[in-house]
């Protein structure tokens, strides 16, 4: 049997209805990005810091019970206001790098935000480069 | 914030390939022997025992046996494991975006606000 999957895809879909522009600018954006990205009701935000070009990074700290939890990685696509692809890593909770994609569709009114979260499970973290991919809408149909 | 467990490797594994999850699927309609299963597929008994190994592995799988005959039946524990994962951080990310929505919708609230001032003090 062949190389094994490595990946676990996660997806959601979104509508809003403020414009695509909008919509991206709020997640590179500090002072907007620091009121919900990453923001939990009980937290308290204590860094945002982003460095919006592609191979910047950012770093997203929040300060939940007393702990600061830190959401850091980098840019990797930045094409506004159409997609937006970064890594994600939270070391508190694991040392696996993930990979976010958002792509926004303009709509008559508003717009449509998918994400794409895609996360190497653990174990996994040696052999990334050969990959298949298991959407989840596929593998919920499927069974 | 707690966070459900990943699920073992093995389900990821088993579930990878299509055939794979076409057996369960064939499973989950009711137990089969291996002869019966493998003979909708254009592959050698031998393929059809791999992927019936790599699924009994993940535990998607149970094989029982009555005298010389082996009934494989779909066992579906580990993909609840691995839903409540995917749920988890589905509903993670949706409540991210409900909230930045939340924010852009009091934004435009709290502008239209100012311009109705605005207006007045004309």
């Amino acid at each position: 049997m062949n190389a094994p999957p490595q990946k676990a895809i996660v997806q959601v879909t979104r509508r809003f209805s403020a414009t695509a522009e909008r919509v991206f600018d709020a997640w590179l954006d500090p002072n907007t990005a620091g009121k919900w990205l990453f923001a939990t009701p009980t937290g308290r935000m204590s860094k945002v810091e982003i460095d919006a070009r592609v191979g910047g990074s950012y770093l997203i700290v929040e300060n939940r019970d007393g702990a600061d939890v830190e959401h850091i990685g980098k840019y990797l696509e930045i094409d506004r206001p159409r997609r937006l692809v970064f890594t994600l890593k939270v070391p508190k909770y694991s040392q696996e790098i993930t990979t976010v994609t958002i792509e926004i569709r303009a709509l008559d009114s508003g717009c449509e935000l998918t994400l794409t979260h895609e996360g190497v499970l653990p174990d996994y973290v040696a052999s990334t480069t050969s990959g298949w991919k298991m959407i989840l809408d596929q593998f919920a149909a499927t069974l | 914030m707690p966070r459900a467990a990943a699920p073992p490797q093995s389900t990821w594994i088993a579930l990878a390939d299509p055939t794979r999850r076409s057996i369960l699927e064939r499973l989950s309609r009711g137990e089969a022997r291996v002869t019966e299963l493998a003979r909708p597929y254009s592959m050698s008994l031998n393929a059809v025992s791999k992927h019936i190994r790599v699924l009994e592995r993940a535990r998607l799988i149970r094989r029982r046996r009555a005298g010389r005959d082996h009934f494989l039946s779909f066992n579906p524990d580990p993909l609840t494991g691995a839903a409540a994962w995917i749920a988890a951080q589905r509903s993670l990310w949706m409540s991210r975006l409900d909230a930045l929505d939340a924010l852009l919708q009091a934004e435009d609230a709290a502008t239209a606000r100012a311009a109705k001032r605005k207006d007045k003090s004309r």
